[in-house]
């Protein structure tokens, strides 16, 4: 019984973890119909961001934190407005190969830059734990869904009454109408992806607190991304916190019951297994399938 | 019409392309090729990029200095002529099938002997290119015993086997711990090293009298090895053996701290406890666990290049500013042990250096140098060595000790 | 121009291939072209799918894997013969294909193209989970080399000849494919599908159909792969980089033309080896930056922007960026 207690407590805090790496890249998904294949590449960046400035200036992870955001923000505006905006309206591969050449680049800067060693970012509690019983609970990781929970809710508050939110939301829904309502575009949708890149900088921050990293950690992360973003429905913010605590659940109760080696297959089953029977996400409901592009 | 114009142009441009672009001898003469103008052209395809370029560079650290000590003396007797080594290296990108391309390539420009990559899938894909090339390789750190179980006569493998990894860090613990542990349990990745090093673990586990509570696998390359901890917390070990590479090895302990596994002895895991990587990862936490190396600066040997382990450690430091650990060690003893071959065989030639190398029987900085008739090295015993107080210490065997095992850890 | 013109220089051309290795070409020659001569066979297969049809399959390298594990696991528990294995890693590849095309062929877009990745990477996982058939992680050596060989090694020269005939093959399927009535249902259904149908293509039939020749094309050169490399694992196998190779093989030479694919694949292959060798330290940062470039300046393909600019004496350069920007 400890053990599966155990298992479900560590299942959904990973789960929080996961979910704050993939929220960003839902909610591009879901506004902009534009897959990012980088955002693991981003959430690593923000991690070596966090690492260095703890490593030179000795500055707490958490503050950290904010600075991987912000540089983050700046870095992924850039990268829409200039980059990606110019083949929005391309066939789905372009933008796919585009932003794959991207985490090539990004990826392979980082080896160049601070070589394939892997880093971590120490905090004298991070590995401690409450115990309840047999049962432990990280404070690292606590605080990592602690933190995803708070930014989910920020993110739907932001969605919903601040002029920009309200903008990406109408913006994702039809995007010519938006146009014709005055707004713009090129500057909303960079403002988004600043913001998924600000996220994914926010998560790689945190992670690199918890888990030890490298340029090679980004695939995976960006992998994980899709499965929550599959999960949850695009888009939608609530359905990313669920997607990613049922991913984290589905994982550990099957490391702990079935093999630990299948972990991996377990996810691109569910993954697969999703998209064939109910592809607008088990969650949510389909929040932007009725998008009219122009 | 237009397409067939097409794939007509399109043809004929890569067949003149193809005709225009040889020029590279294939084969050729292996003495007349590898040595030009006094110097001896050796091939060394490399994990420069990808996710074994830690150790790849930690590698080439080891070839390199290798080099420079034996072209300052002059180079390599080889005949009646001093030849100084040139080792090209070349990137595989952590790819087993880069590596056996680059292999390859090296056979194409007349270059027939070869040191190792870096890693056993890369060290295996090499080596069938190798054997179906005529080439030689000095292997520096393919420890699976898969790779020596094919029949592969032109791969010799200076490092200990990978079933030695996990069964030093037993009997070490076994020699020096008091109270003895009663109970463990074995983790391990799921590539081909850490399961030949686990399996090795296993049986010594067995013939020392101890009892498994449990054994447990994951991925290669995971940093989450939760199910595996919460699975085994219960059993409560007394010793916890982890057969693993340097992430799930920092995971392991990161995570016991986490999931409060405890055991009341220790921990011990392969490859990563000697590293710095796992030291700045793990801060205080690293202290008491036990690793295995295939050399420290304790080893006994000399020879006439490197001298004796710690004459090499204070070379390699002011070399190259970082502290001597095994995996430039190997590397630095494969590049020794080629050249031992080729003064003993007197001849570039691949076939004389790949007899005379087999044949070698020789003490060095790296402990003995001799290989069995499937290319390994049995009779080099490997070591085991603790962390304590952020340093890493030999602890066995007893007579190259630095310190005592601290035992239980904590 | 003499209509039997462009015939007689293909065969030309193809003769000259033929005879390179025994009269000109080295060692070295013969694999590059050996590996350019596979990844033509994975263009093309993309090509099918991806390029004709439209729907861009990013996980077609599980037939690859699939076909590689055939012929490796058939050649090492049963002794059998490469031969024998070659047209059962054919048979695995349609068949697994079929099986996997009709979930999901019926989603668009993103949808199928992550489906495809997912299955990919999921079949990877499985191989690496049966460690007793395909020795999972620690990889398969087929018994082709050594002392304890029981097969052959066909050499340089040899897998040259195969990677050649399967590369002419897969260009025949493709020129077969584009004239004829199928190559035509399948570009309506890229361009239009609902209206395809309502034309009366049956979509499904056709889409299935393509993803059944390309998975067939793609588990051959998988598993003459497998038999040049001798010692497989499921990472490199069942690699993601693969299938990006061959798709931006196939979309910068040229998706859904007959060359394109071939043109892109030989570029794109002597140019990674090319920046292999003389940039070892950035030659990916290298490569992830020229995909960017290619995307935005001639993201139609050579042989389209190619025939744009005899045809219509059109230089449509950044033409992406002129139609698709924001």
């Amino acid at each position: 019984m400890t053990q599966f207690l155990q298992a479900t407590v560590y299942g959904l805090l990973e789960g929080g973890l996961l979910a704050l790496v993939a929220i960003g890249f839902s909610l591009v998904w879901g506004v902009m119909n534009i897959v990012n294949l980088a955002h693991g590449a981003f959430v690593v960046v923000g991690a070596y961001i966090a690492w260095k400035l703890n490593e030179t200036a000795g500055l707490d992870p958490y503050l950290g934190m904010l600075a991987a955001a912000a540089g983050l923000f700046a870095a992924g505006y850039v990268v829409q407005r200039c980059l990606i905006n110019l083949v929005v309206n391309a066939p789905i591969w372009m933008t796919l190969l585009l932003t794959f050449g991207l985490n090539l680049l990004i990826v392979n800067g980082l080896i160049l830059a601070f070589t394939a060693d892997f880093r971590a970012i120490h905090t004298g509690w991070a590995s401690d734990s409450l115990a309840f019983g047999e049962v432990r609970v990280p404070y690292g990781r606590l605080a990592g869904f602690a933190l995803a929970t708070a930014v989910t809710v920020g993110l739907v508050l932001f969605m919903a009454r601040t002029r920009i939110g309200l903008a990406i939301r109408s913006t994702g829904m039809d995007r010519a109408a938006a146009r014709l309502m005055g707004m713009n575009v090129r500057h909303v949708y960079a403002f988004t992806f600043g913001l998924a890149a600000a996220l994914a900088g926010t998560a790689g921050a945190m992670l690199g607190t918890i888990n030890t990293f490298s340029p090679a950690s980004a695939a995976g992360y960006t992998l994980q991304s899709f499965v929550i973003a599959v999960l949850g429905g695009l888009g939608n913010m609530w359905g990313a916190l669920a997607g990613g605590v049922l991913l984290g659940l589905v994982q550990s109760w099957g490391g702990q019951y079935l093999s630990g080696t299948l972990v991996n297959a377990i996810a691109f089953g569910v993954l697969v297994l999703v998209l064939i029977v109910r592809p607008s996400g088990l969650i949510g409901r389909p929040y932007y399938e009725a998008r009219a592009e122009a | 019409m237009r397409s067939a114009l097409g794939i007509a142009l399109v043809t004929l441009a890569m067949a003149a392309f193809a005709v225009a672009g040889c020029g590279k001898k294939s084969g050729g003469g292996g003495e007349q090729s590898s040595t030009e103008g006094g110097k001896l052209k050796i091939g060394a395809a490399l994990s420069l990029t990808g996710s074994l370029a830690k150790e790849g560079a930690l590698t080439k650290q080891g070839y390199q200095l290798c080099q420079e000590k034996v072209n300052k003396a002059g180079g390599v007797k080889v005949g009646d002529k001093k030849l100084k080594l040139a080792i090209t290296y070349s990137d595989d990108k952590s790819e087993p099938d880069t590596a056996a391309r680059l292999i390859d390539k090296f056979n194409d420009d007349g270059v027939k002997l070869v040191l190792g990559p870096y890693g056993s899938p890369s060290t295996e894909a090499a080596a069938a290119a190798i054997e179906r090339n005529g080439q030689v390789m000095l292997d520096s750190s393919g420890a699976d015993d898969n790779i020596f179980s094919k029949g592969y006569k032109n791969t010799f493998a200076v490092l200990s086997p990978a079933t030695d990894y996990v069964a030093v860090i037993v009997k070490a613990i076994m020699d020096g711990a008091e109270p003895k542990p009663k109970t463990v349990a074995v983790l391990s990745a799921d590539d081909g090293f850490s399961q030949t090093a686990a399996k090795g673990g296993v049986a010594e586990v067995k013939k020392q009298g101890l009892r498994i509570v449990a054994q447990e696998s994951f991925p290669e390359h995971t940093t989450d090895v939760s199910s595996a901890l919460t699975k085994i917390r219960s059993k409560k070990p007394d010793l916890v053996l982890g057969s693993v590479h340097i992430e799930e090895g920092i995971a392991i302990v990161k995570q016991s701290k986490e999931l409060g596994v405890k055991p009341a002895g220790g921990f011990g895991e392969t490859v990563a406890p000697p590293t710095p990587d796992f030291q700045k990862a793990l801060g205080d936490s690293a202290d008491g666990v036990v690793g295995s190396t295939q050399w420290t600066p304790q080893v006994k040997g000399k020879d006439a290049v490197f001298g004796s382990a710690a004459d090499y450690a204070k070379d390699f430091e002011s070399r190259f500013g970082a502290k001597a650990e095994y995996h430039s060690a190997e590397a630095a003893a494969a590049c020794l042990g080629l050249v031992l071959g080729l003064e003993k065989a007197g001849a570039a030639d691949p076939k004389k250096v790949r007899d005379a190398v087999a044949g070698l029987d020789e003490q060095s900085f790296f402990g003995p140098i001799k290989f069995n008739e499937r290319g390994q090295n049995v009779t080099k015993p490997m070591s085991a060595i603790q962390v304590q107080n952020g340093e890493v210490v030999t602890v066995y065997p007893k007579d190259q000790r630095q310190q005592k095992l601290q035992w239980p850890a904590k | 121009m003499r209509a039997w013109l462009p015939w007689a220089a293909a065969a030309l051309g193809l003769v000259l291939l033929a005879l390179g290795p025994t009269y000109v070409l080295y060692d070295a020659e013969q694999r590059t072209l050996g590996s350019v001569f596979m990844f033509v066979v994975l263009a093309q297969g993309w090509n099918l799918i991806g390029g004709f049809a439209g729907y861009p399959s990013f996980g077609n390298v599980v037939f690859f894997g699939l076909g590689g594990y055939t012929t490796a696991v058939l050649m090492v528990k049963t002794g059998a013969s490469f031969f024998v294995t070659v047209p059962a890693a054919a048979a695995v590849g349609l068949g697994f294909a079929v099986l996997m095309g009709i979930p999901i062929l019926r989603l668009r877009g993103h949808y199928f193209a992550i489906a495809t990745l997912g299955v990919a990477e999921g079949m990877r996982e499985g191989v690496i989970n049966l460690p007793g058939l395909t020795g999972g992680n620690k990889g398969t050596t087929i018994p082709a080399v050594g002392e304890k060989a029981t097969a052959s090694y066909p050499g340089n020269t040899g897998f040259y000849f195969y990677f050649l005939i399967l590369a002419v093959i897969a260009m025949l399927v493709v020129w077969g494919v584009a004239r004829s009535r199928f190559g035509y249902a399948l570009r309506a259904i890229s361009q239009d599908e609902d209206a395809a149908a309502a034309a009366g293509i049956n979509t499904t039939r056709a889409k299935i159909a393509a993803f059944a020749l390309a998975g067939l094309l793609t588990s051959v050169a998988g598993a003459i792969y497998a038999y040049q490399q001798v010692t497989i694992y499921p990472d490199r196998l069942f690699s993601v980089d693969i299938t990006v190779l061959m798709v931006v093989m196939a979309v910068l030479g040229g998706a859904g033309t007959v060359i394109g694919p071939m043109i892109g694949a030989v570029s794109l292959q002597y140019l990674s080896e090319w920046l292999r060798d003389n940039l070892t330290d950035y030659h990916t940062f290298v490569f992830g930056a020229i995909i960017v470039a290619a995307v935005l300046i001639l993201p139609m393909g050579v042989v389209n922007f190619a025939l744009d600019a005899w045809k219509r004496r059109r230089i449509a350069l950044f033409q992406a960026v002129r139609a698709y920007r924001l």
